[in-house]
Protein backbone atom coordinates (compact mmCIF):
# COMPACT_ATOMS: atom_id res chain seq x y z
CA UNK A 1 0.00 0.00 0.00
CA UNK A 2 2.75 2.47 0.99
CA UNK A 3 4.64 1.56 -2.17
CA UNK A 4 1.57 2.34 -4.30
CA UNK A 5 1.04 5.67 -2.53
CA UNK A 6 4.70 6.55 -3.09
CA UNK A 7 4.53 5.61 -6.76
CA UNK A 8 1.33 7.63 -7.24
CA UNK A 9 2.83 10.61 -5.40
CA UNK A 10 5.93 10.47 -7.61
CA UNK A 11 3.68 10.22 -10.64
CA UNK A 12 1.73 13.31 -9.51
CA UNK A 13 5.00 15.18 -9.02
CA UNK A 14 6.13 14.13 -12.48
CA UNK A 15 2.84 15.46 -13.89
CA UNK A 16 3.35 18.75 -12.02
CA UNK A 17 6.82 19.03 -13.56
CA UNK A 18 5.56 18.07 -16.98
CA UNK A 19 2.71 20.59 -16.99
CA UNK A 20 5.02 23.22 -15.47
CA UNK A 21 2.87 23.80 -12.34
CA UNK A 22 6.01 23.11 -10.30
CA UNK A 23 7.54 26.33 -11.64
CA UNK A 24 5.14 28.27 -9.41
CA UNK A 25 6.73 26.65 -6.36
CA UNK A 26 10.00 28.24 -7.40
CA UNK A 27 8.59 31.44 -8.84
CA UNK A 28 6.29 32.57 -6.02
CA UNK A 29 8.86 32.48 -3.18
CA UNK A 30 11.42 34.16 -5.45
CA UNK A 31 8.93 36.83 -6.45
CA UNK A 32 7.85 37.47 -2.85
CA UNK A 33 11.52 37.74 -1.83
CA UNK A 34 12.25 40.34 -4.53
CA UNK A 35 9.08 42.30 -3.72
CA UNK A 36 9.86 42.36 -0.01
CA UNK A 37 13.34 43.61 -0.80
CA UNK A 38 11.81 46.43 -2.79
CA UNK A 39 9.14 47.29 -0.22
CA UNK A 40 11.51 47.37 2.74
CA UNK A 41 13.26 50.66 2.43
CA UNK A 42 16.16 50.70 4.89
CA UNK A 43 17.21 54.26 4.01
CA UNK A 44 13.99 56.10 4.75
CA UNK A 45 15.98 59.05 6.17
CA UNK A 46 17.71 59.61 2.85
CA UNK A 47 14.49 60.12 0.95
CA UNK A 48 13.67 63.84 0.71
CA UNK A 49 10.05 64.84 1.06
CA UNK A 50 8.53 67.78 -0.76
CA UNK A 51 6.24 69.84 1.41
CA UNK A 52 4.08 72.76 0.37
CA UNK A 53 3.86 75.73 2.76
CA UNK A 54 1.26 78.42 2.23
CA UNK A 55 2.46 81.99 1.99
CA UNK A 56 0.95 84.34 4.61
CA UNK A 57 0.07 81.33 6.81
CA UNK A 58 1.10 82.06 10.36
CA UNK A 59 3.34 79.06 11.10
CA UNK A 60 5.08 78.77 14.49
CA UNK A 61 8.59 80.33 14.08
CA UNK A 62 10.50 77.45 15.76
CA UNK A 63 8.92 75.00 13.34
CA UNK A 64 9.87 77.09 10.32
CA UNK A 65 13.42 77.54 11.57
CA UNK A 66 13.89 73.82 12.06
CA UNK A 67 12.37 72.97 8.66
CA UNK A 68 14.60 75.50 6.91
CA UNK A 69 17.65 74.05 8.66
CA UNK A 70 16.71 70.59 7.43
CA UNK A 71 16.78 71.57 3.78
CA UNK A 72 18.53 68.30 2.80
CA UNK A 73 15.64 66.10 3.85
CA UNK A 74 12.64 68.45 3.53
CA UNK A 75 12.25 70.39 0.30
CA UNK A 76 9.99 73.37 0.85
CA UNK A 77 7.72 74.68 -1.89
CA UNK A 78 5.89 77.92 -1.18
CA UNK A 79 2.38 78.07 -2.61
CA UNK A 80 0.12 81.08 -2.83
CA UNK A 81 -2.92 79.46 -1.28
CA UNK A 82 -4.47 76.14 -0.37
CA UNK A 83 -5.94 75.77 -3.86
CA UNK A 84 -2.51 75.89 -5.47
CA UNK A 85 -1.21 73.45 -2.84
CA UNK A 86 -4.00 70.99 -3.62
CA UNK A 87 -3.28 71.33 -7.33
CA UNK A 88 0.43 70.55 -6.86
CA UNK A 89 -0.50 67.66 -4.58
CA UNK A 90 -2.81 66.18 -7.23
CA UNK A 91 -0.09 66.58 -9.81
CA UNK A 92 2.24 64.77 -7.37
CA UNK A 93 4.73 67.64 -7.52
CA UNK A 94 4.65 67.76 -3.72
CA UNK A 95 4.00 65.03 -1.15
CA UNK A 96 1.88 67.08 1.28
CA UNK A 97 0.73 70.55 2.28
CA UNK A 98 1.22 71.84 5.81
CA UNK A 99 -1.42 74.14 7.26
CA UNK A 100 -1.64 75.77 10.63
CA UNK A 101 -3.91 73.73 12.85
CA UNK A 102 -6.45 76.29 14.01
CA UNK A 103 -7.70 73.97 16.74
CA UNK A 104 -4.36 73.54 18.43
CA UNK A 105 -1.74 76.23 19.10
CA UNK A 106 1.75 75.80 17.55
CA UNK A 107 0.77 72.69 15.70
CA UNK A 108 0.23 71.74 12.08
CA UNK A 109 -2.32 69.96 9.98
CA UNK A 110 -0.92 67.79 7.17
CA UNK A 111 -2.89 67.52 3.96
CA UNK A 112 -1.97 64.43 1.87
CA UNK A 113 -3.48 62.50 -1.03
CA UNK A 114 -3.94 59.37 1.03
CA UNK A 115 -3.40 58.71 4.75
CA UNK A 116 -2.33 55.08 4.32
CA UNK A 117 0.60 55.73 2.05
CA UNK A 118 4.34 55.54 2.07
CA UNK A 119 4.67 59.33 1.60
CA UNK A 120 2.51 60.13 4.65
CA UNK A 121 4.54 57.80 6.83
CA UNK A 122 7.81 59.38 5.65
CA UNK A 123 6.54 62.94 6.26
CA UNK A 124 5.34 62.17 9.78
CA UNK A 125 8.52 60.27 10.64
CA UNK A 126 10.74 63.10 9.40
CA UNK A 127 8.86 65.76 11.33
CA UNK A 128 8.99 63.65 14.48
CA UNK A 129 12.74 63.28 14.02
CA UNK A 130 13.19 67.03 13.44
CA UNK A 131 11.08 67.89 16.46
CA UNK A 132 13.02 65.48 18.64
CA UNK A 133 16.30 67.05 17.51
CA UNK A 134 15.00 70.62 17.99
CA UNK A 135 13.15 70.45 21.26
CA UNK A 136 13.12 66.88 22.61
CA UNK A 137 9.81 65.13 22.98
CA UNK A 138 6.79 67.38 23.26
CA UNK A 139 3.38 67.34 21.63
CA UNK A 140 3.79 66.39 17.96
CA UNK A 141 3.97 69.32 15.53
CA UNK A 142 1.71 67.48 13.13
CA UNK A 143 -1.40 67.02 15.22
CA UNK A 144 -3.87 66.25 12.45
CA UNK A 145 -3.74 64.55 9.05
CA UNK A 146 -6.34 65.17 6.42
CA UNK A 147 -6.55 63.32 3.11
CA UNK A 148 -7.64 64.59 -0.24
CA UNK A 149 -9.18 61.32 -1.41
CA UNK A 150 -12.72 60.94 -0.17
CA UNK A 151 -14.81 57.84 0.46
CA UNK A 152 -12.55 56.29 3.07
CA UNK A 153 -10.40 53.22 2.80
CA UNK A 154 -13.06 51.21 0.93
CA UNK A 155 -13.16 53.64 -1.98
CA UNK A 156 -9.39 53.99 -1.95
CA UNK A 157 -9.11 50.21 -2.28
CA UNK A 158 -11.40 50.21 -5.34
CA UNK A 159 -8.65 50.75 -7.97
CA UNK A 160 -6.75 47.77 -6.55
CA UNK A 161 -9.81 45.53 -6.81
CA UNK A 162 -10.40 46.72 -10.36
CA UNK A 163 -6.79 46.00 -11.27
CA UNK A 164 -7.12 42.53 -9.74
CA UNK A 165 -10.22 41.80 -11.81
CA UNK A 166 -8.75 43.03 -15.08
CA UNK A 167 -5.53 41.06 -14.54
CA UNK A 168 -7.44 37.96 -13.43
CA UNK A 169 -9.41 37.95 -16.67
CA UNK A 170 -6.39 38.82 -18.79
CA UNK A 171 -3.74 36.59 -17.26
CA UNK A 172 -5.66 33.66 -15.75
CA UNK A 173 -9.01 33.14 -17.49
CA UNK A 174 -8.21 33.97 -21.12
CA UNK A 175 -4.87 32.14 -21.50
CA UNK A 176 -6.46 28.97 -20.06
CA UNK A 177 -9.39 29.29 -22.45
CA UNK A 178 -7.18 29.81 -25.48
CA UNK A 179 -4.91 26.93 -24.45
CA UNK A 180 -7.96 24.69 -23.98
CA UNK A 181 -9.18 25.51 -27.47
CA UNK A 182 -5.73 24.69 -28.81
CA UNK A 183 -5.41 21.52 -26.76
CA UNK A 184 -8.79 20.20 -27.89
CA UNK A 185 -8.17 21.48 -31.44
CA UNK A 186 -11.33 23.54 -31.32
CA UNK A 187 -9.58 26.46 -32.98
CA UNK A 188 -8.67 24.19 -35.88
CA UNK A 189 -12.30 23.04 -36.10
CA UNK A 190 -13.41 26.68 -36.25
CA UNK A 191 -10.77 27.44 -38.86
CA UNK A 192 -12.25 24.65 -41.01
CA UNK A 193 -15.10 27.10 -41.60
CA UNK A 194 -14.89 30.26 -43.70
CA UNK A 195 -14.08 32.56 -40.77
CA UNK A 196 -11.03 34.78 -40.82
CA UNK A 197 -8.30 34.21 -38.24
CA UNK A 198 -8.63 37.83 -37.16
CA UNK A 199 -12.34 37.33 -36.46
CA UNK A 200 -11.53 34.54 -34.01
CA UNK A 201 -8.94 36.77 -32.33
CA UNK A 202 -11.26 39.78 -32.09
CA UNK A 203 -13.97 37.56 -30.59
CA UNK A 204 -11.55 36.36 -27.91
CA UNK A 205 -10.44 39.89 -27.03
CA UNK A 206 -14.05 41.11 -27.01
CA UNK A 207 -14.95 38.28 -24.62
CA UNK A 208 -12.21 39.47 -22.27
CA UNK A 209 -13.39 43.08 -22.54
CA UNK A 210 -17.01 42.11 -21.87
CA UNK A 211 -16.05 40.00 -18.85
CA UNK A 212 -14.01 42.93 -17.55
CA UNK A 213 -16.89 45.32 -18.03
CA UNK A 214 -19.41 43.06 -16.30
CA UNK A 215 -17.05 42.36 -13.37
CA UNK A 216 -16.33 46.06 -12.83
CA UNK A 217 -19.99 47.00 -13.18
CA UNK A 218 -20.90 44.41 -10.54
CA UNK A 219 -18.16 45.76 -8.29
CA UNK A 220 -19.60 49.28 -8.53
CA UNK A 221 -23.17 48.10 -8.00
CA UNK A 222 -22.27 46.04 -4.94
CA UNK A 223 -19.94 48.62 -3.41
CA UNK A 224 -22.27 51.53 -4.19
CA UNK A 225 -19.39 53.73 -5.42
CA UNK A 226 -20.20 56.00 -8.34
CA UNK A 227 -17.90 57.67 -10.85
CA UNK A 228 -17.83 61.40 -11.66
CA UNK A 229 -16.18 61.31 -15.09
CA UNK A 230 -17.93 58.30 -16.61
CA UNK A 231 -16.64 58.70 -20.23
CA UNK A 232 -13.01 58.93 -19.07
CA UNK A 233 -13.51 55.98 -16.77
CA UNK A 234 -15.15 53.91 -19.52
CA UNK A 235 -12.34 54.81 -21.91
CA UNK A 236 -9.76 53.41 -19.49
CA UNK A 237 -11.75 50.31 -18.63
CA UNK A 238 -12.15 49.63 -22.37
CA UNK A 239 -8.49 50.18 -23.23
CA UNK A 240 -7.35 48.27 -20.13
CA UNK A 241 -9.70 45.41 -21.00
CA UNK A 242 -8.36 45.42 -24.57
CA UNK A 243 -4.71 45.54 -23.52
CA UNK A 244 -4.84 42.73 -20.95
CA UNK A 245 -7.26 40.57 -22.95
CA UNK A 246 -4.97 40.74 -26.00
CA UNK A 247 -2.01 40.03 -23.69
CA UNK A 248 -3.90 37.04 -22.25
CA UNK A 249 -4.72 35.62 -25.68
CA UNK A 250 -1.04 35.93 -26.59
CA UNK A 251 0.00 34.07 -23.42
CA UNK A 252 -2.53 31.35 -24.27
CA UNK A 253 -0.84 30.92 -27.65
CA UNK A 254 2.51 30.33 -25.98
CA UNK A 255 1.14 27.28 -24.15
CA UNK A 256 0.30 23.80 -25.33
CA UNK A 257 -2.27 23.04 -22.61
CA UNK A 258 -4.40 24.59 -19.87
CA UNK A 259 -2.09 23.64 -17.01
CA UNK A 260 0.88 25.45 -18.49
CA UNK A 261 -1.35 28.41 -19.40
CA UNK A 262 -2.41 28.76 -15.75
CA UNK A 263 1.19 28.58 -14.60
CA UNK A 264 2.31 31.18 -17.11
CA UNK A 265 -0.73 33.31 -16.18
CA UNK A 266 0.27 33.39 -12.50
CA UNK A 267 3.87 34.20 -13.49
CA UNK A 268 2.54 37.31 -15.23
CA UNK A 269 -0.34 38.04 -12.83
CA UNK A 270 1.63 38.55 -9.63
CA UNK A 271 4.37 40.82 -11.03
CA UNK A 272 1.71 42.97 -12.67
CA UNK A 273 -0.55 43.15 -9.64
CA UNK A 274 1.72 43.59 -6.66
CA UNK A 275 4.17 46.33 -7.71
CA UNK A 276 1.29 48.49 -8.96
CA UNK A 277 -1.02 47.85 -6.02
CA UNK A 278 1.78 48.30 -3.48
CA UNK A 279 3.39 51.29 -5.14
CA UNK A 280 1.68 53.65 -2.64
CA UNK A 281 3.61 52.01 0.17
CA UNK A 282 7.09 51.82 -1.28
CA UNK A 283 9.36 54.40 -2.87
CA UNK A 284 11.30 51.70 -4.73
CA UNK A 285 8.20 49.96 -5.99
CA UNK A 286 6.74 53.27 -7.13
CA UNK A 287 9.90 53.73 -9.21
CA UNK A 288 9.59 50.27 -10.82
CA UNK A 289 5.80 50.07 -11.20
CA UNK A 290 5.49 52.62 -14.07
CA UNK A 291 7.45 50.23 -16.28
CA UNK A 292 4.55 47.78 -16.14
CA UNK A 293 1.41 48.08 -18.30
CA UNK A 294 -0.64 47.32 -15.18
CA UNK A 295 0.52 50.55 -13.53
CA UNK A 296 -0.41 52.55 -16.64
CA UNK A 297 -3.92 51.21 -16.05
CA UNK A 298 -3.97 51.36 -12.24
CA UNK A 299 -2.62 54.93 -12.00
CA UNK A 300 -5.24 56.53 -14.28
CA UNK A 301 -8.10 54.50 -12.76
CA UNK A 302 -6.98 55.73 -9.33
CA UNK A 303 -6.74 59.29 -10.59
CA UNK A 304 -10.19 59.15 -12.21
CA UNK A 305 -11.88 57.45 -9.27
CA UNK A 306 -10.21 59.24 -6.38
CA UNK A 307 -9.03 62.58 -7.77
CA UNK A 308 -11.74 63.16 -10.33
CA UNK A 309 -9.15 63.16 -13.11
CA UNK A 310 -10.10 62.96 -16.78
CA UNK A 311 -8.68 61.28 -19.86
CA UNK A 312 -7.48 64.68 -21.13
CA UNK A 313 -4.60 64.53 -18.65
CA UNK A 314 -4.01 60.81 -19.10
CA UNK A 315 -3.61 60.46 -22.85
CA UNK A 316 -0.08 59.01 -22.61
CA UNK A 317 -1.25 56.14 -20.40
CA UNK A 318 -4.26 55.51 -22.65
CA UNK A 319 -2.08 55.42 -25.75
CA UNK A 320 0.47 53.20 -24.01
CA UNK A 321 -2.17 50.60 -23.11
CA UNK A 322 -3.60 50.71 -26.63
CA UNK A 323 -0.14 50.17 -28.10
CA UNK A 324 0.72 47.23 -25.81
CA UNK A 325 -2.67 45.65 -26.58
CA UNK A 326 -2.18 46.15 -30.33
CA UNK A 327 1.30 44.59 -30.16
CA UNK A 328 0.01 41.54 -28.24
CA UNK A 329 -2.85 41.22 -30.74
CA UNK A 330 -0.45 41.36 -33.67
CA UNK A 331 1.86 38.73 -32.15
CA UNK A 332 -1.13 36.47 -31.47
CA UNK A 333 -2.26 36.79 -35.07
CA UNK A 334 1.20 35.69 -36.27
CA UNK A 335 1.17 32.66 -33.96
CA UNK A 336 -2.36 31.80 -35.07
CA UNK A 337 -1.41 32.00 -38.74
CA UNK A 338 1.58 29.76 -38.11
CA UNK A 339 -0.68 27.31 -36.18
CA UNK A 340 1.83 27.59 -33.33
CA UNK A 341 1.74 24.46 -31.10
CA UNK A 342 -1.45 23.27 -32.77
CA UNK A 343 -0.32 20.20 -34.72
CA UNK B 1 -8.13 16.27 -61.95
CA UNK B 2 -9.80 17.43 -58.77
CA UNK B 3 -6.72 17.36 -56.55
CA UNK B 4 -3.14 18.04 -57.67
CA UNK B 5 -0.34 17.59 -55.16
CA UNK B 6 3.18 18.64 -56.18
CA UNK B 7 6.22 18.01 -54.01
CA UNK B 8 4.26 18.61 -50.83
CA UNK B 9 6.72 18.44 -47.92
CA UNK B 10 6.64 18.74 -44.16
CA UNK B 11 9.52 17.52 -42.04
CA UNK B 12 9.71 17.36 -38.26
CA UNK B 13 12.55 16.36 -35.99
CA UNK B 14 14.07 12.90 -36.45
CA UNK B 15 13.11 12.97 -40.15
CA UNK B 16 9.44 12.30 -39.36
CA UNK B 17 6.76 13.92 -41.47
CA UNK B 18 6.27 13.84 -45.22
CA UNK B 19 9.04 13.79 -47.82
CA UNK B 20 8.32 15.59 -51.12
CA UNK B 21 5.19 13.86 -52.40
CA UNK B 22 3.24 14.26 -55.63
CA UNK B 23 0.00 12.69 -56.90
CA UNK B 24 -3.30 13.63 -58.46
CA UNK B 25 -6.84 12.56 -57.70
CA UNK B 26 -9.94 12.32 -59.89
CA UNK B 27 -13.36 13.35 -58.63
CA UNK B 28 -15.22 10.56 -56.82
CA UNK B 29 -12.22 8.42 -55.85
CA UNK B 30 -12.19 6.69 -52.47
CA UNK B 31 -8.57 6.55 -51.42
CA UNK B 32 -7.14 4.64 -48.50
CA UNK B 33 -3.87 6.09 -47.23
CA UNK B 34 -1.99 3.25 -45.60
CA UNK B 35 1.15 3.16 -43.50
CA UNK B 36 2.65 2.38 -40.12
CA UNK B 37 2.54 4.87 -37.26
CA UNK B 38 4.75 7.85 -38.10
CA UNK B 39 4.62 7.08 -41.84
CA UNK B 40 3.27 10.57 -42.61
CA UNK B 41 -0.44 9.73 -43.16
CA UNK B 42 -1.82 12.22 -40.66
CA UNK B 43 0.67 14.88 -41.77
CA UNK B 44 -0.60 14.53 -45.35
CA UNK B 45 -4.23 14.73 -44.20
CA UNK B 46 -3.63 17.72 -41.96
CA UNK B 47 -1.80 19.56 -44.73
CA UNK B 48 -4.64 18.95 -47.17
CA UNK B 49 -7.04 20.20 -44.48
CA UNK B 50 -4.96 23.30 -43.81
CA UNK B 51 -4.20 22.33 -40.20
CA UNK B 52 -0.47 22.22 -40.92
CA UNK B 53 1.36 24.54 -43.27
CA UNK B 54 3.71 22.71 -45.69
CA UNK B 55 7.44 23.46 -45.67
CA UNK B 56 7.49 23.20 -49.45
CA UNK B 57 5.37 22.19 -52.38
CA UNK B 58 1.91 23.00 -53.49
CA UNK B 59 -1.52 21.44 -53.65
CA UNK B 60 -4.68 22.54 -55.42
CA UNK B 61 -8.24 21.38 -54.90
CA UNK B 62 -10.59 22.23 -57.75
CA UNK B 63 -7.93 24.69 -58.86
CA UNK B 64 -7.77 26.47 -55.49
CA UNK B 65 -4.37 26.55 -53.82
CA UNK B 66 -4.18 25.18 -50.26
CA UNK B 67 -2.95 28.45 -48.83
CA UNK B 68 -6.25 30.08 -49.78
CA UNK B 69 -7.87 28.70 -46.63
CA UNK B 70 -11.10 30.68 -46.89
CA UNK B 71 -11.86 29.12 -50.28
CA UNK B 72 -10.43 25.67 -49.54
CA UNK B 73 -12.62 25.11 -46.44
CA UNK B 74 -15.67 25.33 -48.70
CA UNK B 75 -14.30 22.39 -50.71
CA UNK B 76 -12.64 20.20 -48.06
CA UNK B 77 -14.02 18.68 -44.90
CA UNK B 78 -11.66 17.10 -42.39
CA UNK B 79 -12.68 14.54 -39.77
CA UNK B 80 -9.81 14.14 -37.30
CA UNK B 81 -9.13 10.95 -35.35
CA UNK B 82 -10.19 12.58 -32.06
CA UNK B 83 -13.51 14.43 -32.43
CA UNK B 84 -12.95 18.13 -31.81
CA UNK B 85 -16.35 19.31 -30.65
CA UNK B 86 -17.43 21.69 -27.90
CA UNK B 87 -17.87 19.02 -25.20
CA UNK B 88 -19.94 21.08 -22.79
CA UNK B 89 -22.60 21.95 -25.38
CA UNK B 90 -25.30 19.81 -26.95
CA UNK B 91 -25.18 18.03 -30.29
CA UNK B 92 -27.64 20.49 -31.75
CA UNK B 93 -25.73 23.53 -30.44
CA UNK B 94 -22.50 22.25 -32.01
CA UNK B 95 -24.16 21.65 -35.37
CA UNK B 96 -26.00 24.97 -35.33
CA UNK B 97 -22.83 26.88 -34.45
CA UNK B 98 -20.99 25.38 -37.40
CA UNK B 99 -24.00 25.73 -39.69
CA UNK B 100 -23.99 29.42 -38.86
CA UNK B 101 -20.25 29.72 -39.53
CA UNK B 102 -20.62 27.79 -42.81
CA UNK B 103 -23.52 30.11 -43.68
CA UNK B 104 -25.71 27.04 -44.12
CA UNK B 105 -29.44 27.25 -43.25
CA UNK B 106 -30.43 25.67 -39.91
CA UNK B 107 -32.74 23.30 -41.79
CA UNK B 108 -29.55 21.51 -42.88
CA UNK B 109 -28.89 20.71 -39.19
CA UNK B 110 -32.15 18.75 -39.04
CA UNK B 111 -31.21 16.93 -42.23
CA UNK B 112 -27.84 15.95 -40.78
CA UNK B 113 -29.42 14.85 -37.49
CA UNK B 114 -31.79 12.63 -39.46
CA UNK B 115 -29.15 11.28 -41.90
CA UNK B 116 -26.82 10.34 -39.06
CA UNK B 117 -29.50 8.93 -36.70
CA UNK B 118 -28.77 11.64 -34.16
CA UNK B 119 -32.29 13.01 -33.64
CA UNK B 120 -32.69 11.34 -30.24
CA UNK B 121 -29.33 12.73 -29.11
CA UNK B 122 -29.85 16.32 -30.29
CA UNK B 123 -30.16 17.66 -26.73
CA UNK B 124 -27.38 15.51 -25.25
CA UNK B 125 -24.12 17.15 -24.31
CA UNK B 126 -21.17 15.92 -26.39
CA UNK B 127 -19.29 14.85 -23.26
CA UNK B 128 -22.04 12.32 -22.48
CA UNK B 129 -21.79 10.57 -25.87
CA UNK B 130 -19.80 7.46 -26.76
CA UNK B 131 -16.82 7.79 -29.09
CA UNK B 132 -18.80 6.34 -31.98
CA UNK B 133 -21.59 8.88 -31.53
CA UNK B 134 -19.11 11.72 -31.19
CA UNK B 135 -17.50 10.59 -34.43
CA UNK B 136 -20.93 10.59 -36.11
CA UNK B 137 -21.57 14.16 -34.92
CA UNK B 138 -18.09 15.09 -36.14
CA UNK B 139 -18.76 13.69 -39.61
CA UNK B 140 -22.19 15.30 -39.64
CA UNK B 141 -20.67 18.65 -38.78
CA UNK B 142 -18.15 18.30 -41.61
CA UNK B 143 -20.91 17.50 -44.08
CA UNK B 144 -22.98 20.56 -43.11
CA UNK B 145 -21.24 22.64 -45.78
CA UNK B 146 -21.51 19.83 -48.34
CA UNK B 147 -17.77 19.74 -49.25
CA UNK B 148 -16.71 17.88 -52.38
CA UNK B 149 -13.61 16.35 -50.75
CA UNK B 150 -13.61 14.59 -47.37
CA UNK B 151 -10.57 13.61 -45.35
CA UNK B 152 -10.89 11.05 -42.56
CA UNK B 153 -7.94 10.47 -40.23
CA UNK B 154 -8.18 6.97 -38.70
CA UNK B 155 -12.01 7.10 -38.72
CA UNK B 156 -12.50 3.71 -37.06
CA UNK B 157 -9.82 4.09 -34.39
CA UNK B 158 -11.22 3.11 -30.99
CA UNK B 159 -14.59 2.02 -32.38
CA UNK B 160 -16.12 -1.39 -31.68
CA UNK B 161 -17.22 -3.81 -34.41
CA UNK B 162 -20.79 -2.52 -34.68
CA UNK B 163 -19.78 1.12 -34.79
CA UNK B 164 -17.06 0.37 -37.33
CA UNK B 165 -19.66 -1.31 -39.57
CA UNK B 166 -21.94 1.70 -39.13
CA UNK B 167 -19.10 4.01 -40.12
CA UNK B 168 -18.31 1.95 -43.25
CA UNK B 169 -21.96 2.32 -44.23
CA UNK B 170 -21.73 6.08 -43.72
CA UNK B 171 -18.53 6.34 -45.79
CA UNK B 172 -20.10 4.33 -48.60
CA UNK B 173 -23.19 6.54 -48.58
CA UNK B 174 -21.07 9.68 -48.69
CA UNK B 175 -19.01 8.22 -51.54
CA UNK B 176 -22.18 7.23 -53.42
CA UNK B 177 -23.14 10.91 -53.31
CA UNK B 178 -20.16 11.53 -55.60
CA UNK B 179 -17.72 12.90 -53.07
CA UNK B 180 -13.98 12.29 -53.14
CA UNK B 181 -12.80 10.62 -49.95
CA UNK B 182 -9.39 10.09 -48.37
CA UNK B 183 -9.10 7.98 -45.28
CA UNK B 184 -6.12 6.71 -43.36
CA UNK B 185 -6.19 3.18 -42.07
CA UNK B 186 -4.25 0.30 -40.56
CA UNK B 187 -6.86 -2.34 -41.28
CA UNK B 188 -6.61 -4.48 -44.46
CA UNK B 189 -10.32 -5.40 -44.34
CA UNK B 190 -11.21 -1.71 -44.29
CA UNK B 191 -9.07 -1.09 -47.34
CA UNK B 192 -10.40 -4.13 -49.20
CA UNK B 193 -14.05 -3.30 -48.57
CA UNK B 194 -14.03 0.40 -49.19
CA UNK B 195 -11.15 1.79 -51.21
CA UNK B 196 -10.99 2.29 -54.94
CA UNK B 197 -7.33 3.30 -54.70
CA UNK B 198 -4.53 2.69 -52.22
CA UNK B 199 -1.63 4.97 -51.38
CA UNK B 200 1.09 3.56 -49.11
CA UNK B 201 3.34 5.86 -47.14
CA UNK B 202 6.50 4.56 -45.52
CA UNK B 203 8.92 6.73 -43.53
CA UNK B 204 7.29 9.80 -45.07
CA UNK B 205 7.59 8.63 -48.69
CA UNK B 206 4.86 7.48 -51.07
CA UNK B 207 5.96 3.93 -51.99
CA UNK B 208 2.79 2.59 -53.61
CA UNK B 209 -0.11 4.19 -55.47
CA UNK B 210 -2.57 1.88 -57.25
CA UNK B 211 -5.68 -0.25 -57.11
CA UNK B 212 -6.57 -2.46 -54.09
CA UNK B 213 -6.13 -5.56 -56.27
CA UNK B 214 -2.59 -4.55 -57.24
CA UNK B 215 -1.81 -3.57 -53.69
CA UNK B 216 -2.67 -6.92 -52.15
CA UNK B 217 -0.52 -8.68 -54.77
CA UNK B 218 2.39 -6.26 -54.48
CA UNK B 219 5.72 -6.67 -52.72
CA UNK B 220 4.90 -3.63 -50.67
CA UNK B 221 2.00 -5.41 -49.00
CA UNK B 222 3.96 -8.63 -48.60
CA UNK B 223 7.06 -6.95 -47.16
CA UNK B 224 5.45 -4.40 -44.95
CA UNK B 225 2.02 -5.56 -43.92
CA UNK B 226 1.42 -9.24 -44.48
CA UNK B 227 1.71 -11.42 -41.36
Amino acid sequence: MIRNILILTLNDLAIAIKNKSIYLIIFIPFFVFVTLKLIDSPSIDEIPVKIGFIQNENYAPEIMLTVKAAGQIIKVTWVQDLQEGVQLLKEKKIDGVLLRNTNKRDSLKLLVLKKESFHTIVIVEKFLALQKAAEGYRDAWISDIEELYDGGIQRQALPTWILMLVLLIGFIILPAQVAEEKEKRLILALLQTPIREVEWLIAKVLTGMLLTLVAILLLHILSGFGVVHVPSYMAFIAVGGFCFSAFGVFLGFLCRNQASARTLGVVFYLPHLLPSALSDFSQQLSAIAPLLPSYQFYGPVKTILLEEGTIANLSFEWGYLLLVGALAFYLSSILLKKRWLMK
Amino acid sequence: MQIEVEELTKLYDLKRGLQPTSFSVKKGELIAVVGHNGAGKSTLMKMLAGWILPDNGQATIDGIVLRNRMAVVEKVGFVPEIPNLFDFFTVEYNLKLFAYLFRTPFSRVDEVLREFNLLSFRNNKIQTLSKGLKQRVNIGRTLLANPSVLLFDEPTSGLDFEMTKELYRLLKNIHDDGKTIFFTSHRPEEIKTLATRIMVLHDGSLIFDGSPKDYFQSEVYVNLYAL
